[in-house]
């Protein structure tokens, strides 16, 4: 797949995304609950971090949450 | 990873250093807190910024041990923009599986600075113990940082990089992504590329793949190169609901083996013969599908569930599943917050965990490398934190303690001949995670 094919089916996806999750979601004073520290993706990168590293030293996957790049020489 | 004779004094007074600078800004957090009814609100080094830093030791049984000091210091300006910069240090030593296989007669390998299979750059595993290079060493530094900025109400832009430092290893990463809300923001793209290049410097020169491992055919340095892109789609389900799926590739070019593993050649009657430096392919396309859930059930209750989906062309199939669940005490005065994960992957396609002996060499990709090999893992975490009175512009200052257990299995079903059959050749691999952690 070249990067053109792959750029056009990323923006329809997001169209279909966005256009799909239009109907759900919450009103902006409904934001209590979202607004707490364990609602957050990145609540505790430190402990992401550490978790990544090990796995990446012991396991052929990495990535996902973030870039798989592991930036050292452990595998 | 490198492994080597002796620590350099060098690398030595490198490492005090930042343990050092890591466990006073551990105890600064300390003090900080202790303080807070004395000092001025706000004061200090760190005025405005987030510090969020920790400790941690991993222990293997049998094999290695790590210290990982780490630290990550964010700031957020009035106008939106961020600033975050973290470094991390590893020291780890101890012994590491060299790729072959336990044998019933006691074998003798090289140093990787080793020219000769005799003489004082060797080492030898006792029979019916899995051969580990008992002099493994490695310390590694890494900073990096980024930068966000708002371009527009609703669109963020943020570039980054990572210099990672070991003494046969380097890396340098940059990486730029835009992210942009949708439906009152309840949804978020996001979008990402990344550059890593990579130099290997290995102890005694890079092995070439697949030589005799007797001939030490070994040259210069070696590079890799990876590009990646990152796809995000962030979703807010409900009022309790937040979730994230990401689809990710990456493509690695270059020398990607392991220079320190080999393979063992057997024969028919399980006896050793020889061995090979590993070979594998000299590119990697790696794709995954990463879905993650932050779900509120009560006002104590609240779990993170995540799942990924990873393939590439070696032939390698992975799917993590990861749930972690917090419960809030007192008023949320304090949470403990148990985890598991559970991962299983398939092997490489060239993965071998010998080479079923011959005279003749082999002329295809191989590795013994139990990384590549079929295998499942759990993990079962702890952890505890409690929150600390609000100290000024650090408002959620938290101190957190946590511990895991790491435990690999492997799945492999090649058939032995019958003289290794009583032999453990796969063992698990069981390690720890004991971590202290300061955010103010």
């Amino acid at each position: 797949m070249s990067f053109g094919q792959l750029g056009a089916l990323c923006m329809m996806a997001g169209a279909l995304v966005v256009s799909g999750c239009s109907s759900i979601g919450v009103k902006p004073w409904q934001r209590d609950v979202l607004a707490r520290e364990e609602m957050q993706l990145d609540a505790e990168p430190v402990d992401a971090a550490i978790d990544d590293h090990m796995y990446f030293s012991k396991e052929a996957s990495s990535g996902g949450r973030s870039f798989a790049g592991g930036g050292c020489g452990c595998n | 990873m490198q492994l080597k004779p002796k620590a350099l004094p060098k690398a030595q007074n490198a490492r005090r250093r930042l343990m050092a600078a890591s466990c006073a800004l551990l105890s600064a957090g300390a003090a900080r807190s202790q303080q807070a009814n004395i000092a001025p609100a706000g004061s200090g080094l760190l005025e405005d910024w987030s510090v969020d830093s920790a400790l941690a030791y991993y222990h293997e049984d049998g094999r290695i041990h790590a210290i990982e000091p780490v630290v990550d210091l964010s700031k957020v300006y009035a106008d939106g923009k961020s600033l975050n910069f973290n470094v991390t240090f590893d020291a780890l030593a101890g012994a590491s599986p060299n790729g072959a296989l336990t044998s019933h007669a006691p074998q003798t390998f090289a140093s990787p600075s080793g020219t000769s299979l005799t003489g004082s750059h060797t080492y030898t595993t006792e029979p019916g113990q899995l051969p580990v290079d008992p002099n493994y060493h490695d310390d590694r530094l890494a900073v990096g940082g980024s930068w966000t900025v708002p371009i527009a109400r609703l669109t963020q832009v943020s570039v980054g990089g990572k210099l990672s430092d070991e003494h046969d290893f380097f890396s340098a990463t940059v990486n730029a992504s835009i992210a942009h809300d949708f439906n009152e923001k309840n949804t978020t793209l996001s979008f990402g590329v990344n550059d890593e290049n990579d130099s290997l410097k290995p102890i005694g020169g890079a092995p070439l793949p697949g030589s005799d491992y007797a001939l030490f055919q070994k040259t210069g340095n070696k590079s890799k190169n990876g590009v990646g892109a990152l796809l995000g789609v962030t979703q807010v389900i409900t009022r309790n609901w937040l979730s994230e799926l990401n689809i990710s590739v990456d493509r690695f070019t270059g020398y990607l083996n392991d220079p320190y593993k080999i393979t063992s050649i057997i024969d028919s009657t399980g006896n050793t013969t020889g061995y090979e430096y590993e070979s594998r392919p000299d590119e990697r396309t790696r794709k995954s599908a990463y879905w993650d859930n932050r779900i509120t059930w009560t006002s104590q209750v609240s779990t993170a569930v995540s799942f990924r989906y990873f393939t590439d062309d070696w032939g390698i199939r992975s799917e993590t599943a990861q749930l972690h669940l917090r419960w809030w005490m007192s008023n949320r005065d304090h949470y403990v917050e148990p985890s598991i994960r559970w991962y299983r992957q398939t092997a490489a396609d060239f993965y071998t965990p010998f080479i079923l002996n011959t005279a003749a060499a082999s002329t295809g990709n191989q590795s013994a490398d139990s990384r590549l090999g079929p295998f499942h893992a759990f993990t079962f975490g702890l952890k505890y934190a409690e929150q600390l009175a609000d100290q000024g512009n650090h408002v959620g200052s938290e101190f957190s303690a946590r511990v895991e257990y790491y435990r690999q299995t492997y799945d492999v079903t090649v058939p032995v001949p019958a003289s290794l059959q009583g032999l453990d050749l796969y063992p698990d691999l069981k390690a720890i995670l004991v971590q202290i952690g300061w955010r103010f």
